[in-house]
């Protein structure tokens, strides 16, 4: 091992006292020099003036699968619509002063620290925290940077471990959603008809919610969202493998997905249409006996697992006892409002983010035998 | 006859001694200001160096005591008549005070359900809190609470005594509102002028009597010329306008008393796939200089903006960064005696500055 190149010079014999108090004066001067340096940042490009011929896309490309900023003309804010003349990268990436413990050049340690700087509840309304909120605790949440093990993920049936994109595998914002807007699938009718901010906007309410197309780790890409999309990841929920003969539910290979299911048309009725499964409960009852358009047919996952609400009384095949709520007031936050909003499919009062639980949600569509 | 001057000689000994000395003071000195720097609570004076024309006096990151030392998120910040510093550590559901030095006095607040669901406990008591927004402090020293999450805004004295609150946030509130199954408000931010206290909604503007009582309403959904989105920073200037951050619209408003709009600053975005040079990023926290101008916290643009009173551009200020004087993803701010105070939430600090020329 060797020793670092350092001589001791005897401190008396360089030039008596003066030369002494000299060389303190100097010692401390570069101790504190050395500190100060230690702490100080250095910046060689300003990366955060604005400038037309300094765009992220010049360096970096646009983002895989784009080809030109065609995101439709709704309120994305920096999710999308890149271009030469817009800085929008900037906003959640920092090319200097990203946290060392963070990832991507992210403001915040993890994705969904960073995804929860905006999506609060003060832009809009928050994500997770909504229930807890409101004094109660979640009975069921897609849970985030804390588990990647997936119920129903094993075609074969019962839960597997598949890999996500958050530290040690774990699921997290961006495995669903693409914060790019890349790749997602079609808009469509969200569960709420959203505010009555976006009527007034050029096209329908309609919105993508960022939705990938396919999901980390799921084997297939789907246009619409629907069964197919939830059985990416809960794939022992589409098969009866194994033994294992699950609820069946319509894909969108058979046409039918959030905004096109065979809904009841109203109160008192069996009439039945096809239509989208937001902004009223009329979709979520495929009563026994089926109407000619329900026959053969079977719901998509979200006519059972959405937000908690109520979809009708405990009538057993209540077809006629159709619950007639629809959203009336911006965001549905009028108590009389059913569907209201709440936060699925993050977080549920109900277990398994079942619409309605027990016997209340079977009997929507089921008259048990005599 | 001239004295003999008398030269101090050290033996070799004698100095290696006291240069050990010296060192020893230098390397304490050292670990003591390491300590204080890295120990994660209180304050630490700045006194840097001026950055985009905002000059760093204090940074604060928290009481630097008790069980919670740090802030968590803190949304908002306000300077009290005598000049104490109010924070709204949202994060922690608590209001932190520190004087002028940015030395911890006391905190009060904790968290608290005053609407539960069907089902849940009502955990609210006088004082509780639920993700605090908005603060502002009137002129007899009586701090004014956005509380975010159940609807309602607490008023507290000036020594975090609670007072009273308001509007009920189990009933409707003039013509209807945001707030959480239609009663209440949902309150983002507030303001305190001439015997008024001006707050927002999800949409609108509502104005109460310092009691409480209902006053007024306007604004309203939409993307027209004083339509409201989720608008998150209000503040009145002395000659009664009306100044409001249209967050979601990237845009300021200035409204008259009577709500009608004088000016927008800014506009929605309605087409993403336009290249447009827009004004704000998102707009959040707004103050009203002694001058007259606004400055405009923009969340996104790590900055704040300053606009005229007649709502013209005029420069930003800062930048995006964790040295003192930059901002990440900053939200609140107010203003006294030629120093602002912003709340830089994703930093978990709030900074005490000085604008320069």
């Amino acid at each position: 091992m060797k020793r670092a190149c350092v001589r001791y010079m005897p401190l008396g014999a360089i030039g008596g006292p003066h030369s002494l108090r000299t060389r303190t004066v100097v010692v401390v001067a570069a101790i504190v020099c050395a500190f100060t340096l230690s702490v100080s940042v250095a910046y060689g490009y300003d990366e955060l003036t604005p400038s037309a011929s300094a765009g992220c896309p010049d360096c970096h490309g646009l983002e895989s699968g784009f080809t030109s900023p065609t995101v439709a003309p709704t309120r994305k804010g920096p999710h999308g619509g890149y271009t030469t003349g817009t800085q929008k990268c900037q906003t959640c990436h920092t090319v200097h002063v990203a946290p060392a413990e963070g990832v991507l050049l992210l403001p915040k340690a993890t994705i969904k620290d960073t995804c929860n700087t905006c999506h609060d509840g003060t832009g809009g309304n928050g994500v997770y925290g909504v229930l807890n909120a409101r004094g109660i605790t979640p009975a069921a949440q897609h849970r985030i940077e804390v588990t990647n093990v997936v119920p129903g993920g094993d075609p074969g049936g019962g839960s597997t471990t598949r890999t996500f994109s958050a530290a040690d595998d774990y699921l997290t914002c961006s495995d669903c959603h693409s914060p790019h807007d890349a790749i997602t699938v079609n808009a469509f009718y969200g569960d709420r008809t959203r505010t009555s901010t976006d009527t007034t906007y050029p096209l329908s309410p309609a919105t993508n919610r960022l939705l990938k197309k396919q999901p980390t780790s799921s084997p297939w890409s789907v246009d619409e969202y629907g069964s197919s999309w939830c059985g990416g990841c809960h794939e022992g929920r589409m098969f009866g493998s194994a033994g294992v003969i699950n609820h069946p539910v319509e894909t969108e290979t058979a046409g039918f997905y959030y905004d096109n299911i065979v809904r009841v048309t109203g109160t008192g009725t069996n009439a039945t249409e096809l239509g989208s499964l937001g902004g009223n409960n009329f979709g979520y009852v495929m009563p026994i006996t089926r109407s000619a358009q329900q026959s053969g047919h079977y719901p998509i996952c979200q006519q059972c697992h959405e937000d908690a609400r109520n979809i009708g009384d405990t009538t057993p095949g209540q077809i006629v006892g159709a619950e007639v709520f629809s959203v009336t007031t911006s965001d549905g936050q009028n108590a009389a409002n059913n569907p209201r909003f709440q936060t699925f499919p993050h977080e549920s009062e109900n277990a398994y983010f079942q619409v309605e639980e027990n016997d209340d949600l079977c009997l929507n569509c089921h008259i048990p035998p005599g | 006859m001239m004295a003999e001057r008398r030269r101090l000689h050290l033996t070799q000994r004698q100095g290696f001694i006291f240069l050990a000395i010296i060192l020893a003071i230098v390397l304490i000195a050292l670990i003591i200001y390491l300590l204080l720097a890295l120990s994660g609570g209180g304050f630490t004076r700045s006194g840097g160096e001026v950055v985009e024309g905002l000059k760093p006096l204090l940074v604060i990151e928290g009481p630097g005591e008790g069980e919670k030392p740090k802030f968590s998120r803190p949304m908002s910040a306000a300077f009290g008549a005598d000049g104490n510093i109010y924070v709204s550590d949202s994060g922690n559901n608590r209001i932190c005070v520190f004087n002028g030095r940015g030395e911890f006095l006391f905190e009060f607040g904790e968290f608290g359900v005053a609407k539960p669901l069907p089902g849940a406990q009502n955990s609210w008591a006088e004082g509780r809190l639920n993700f605090p927004l908005g603060v502002d402090v009137d002129e007899n020293g009586n701090v004014y609470v956005a509380d975010f999450r159940n609807d309602q805004i607490q008023v507290f004295d000036r020594d975090g005594t609670f007072l009273r609150r308001f509007p009920d946030p189990l009933q409707e509130v003039g013509k209807g509102s945001s707030g959480q199954d239609g009663t209440g408000i949902a309150v983002t931010d507030v303001a305190v002028w001439a015997g008024k206290v001006y707050a927002l909604d999800a949409y609108q503007v509502f104005v109460f009597t310092l009691d409480g009582e209902f006053y007024a309403q306007f604004g309203k959904p939409g993307s027209g010329p004083g339509d409201l989105d989720h608008p998150n920073g209000i503040e009145v200037a002395d000659d009664g306008t009306i100044y409001v951050s249209d967050s979601n619209h990237n845009r300021i408003i200035a409204y008259a008393q009577t709500g009608d709009v004088l000016w927008n600053l800014g506009e929605p975005v309605s087409d993403i796939a336009k290249e447009v040079e827009y004004t704000f990023g998102l707009p959040r926290g707004i103050t009203v200089l002694s001058d007259g101008s606004l400055l405009v916290v923009d969340a996104f643009e790590h900055a704040l903006t300053r606009v005229s009173a007649q709502g013209e551009f005029i420069r930003r200020y800062g930048r995006r960064g964790t040295q003192p004087a930059e901002f990440n993803f900053p939200n609140g701010i107010d203003d006294t005696k030629n120093r602002v105070v912003v709340a830089d939430k994703e930093n978990d600090r709030v900074q005490v500055l000085e604008l320069v020329e």
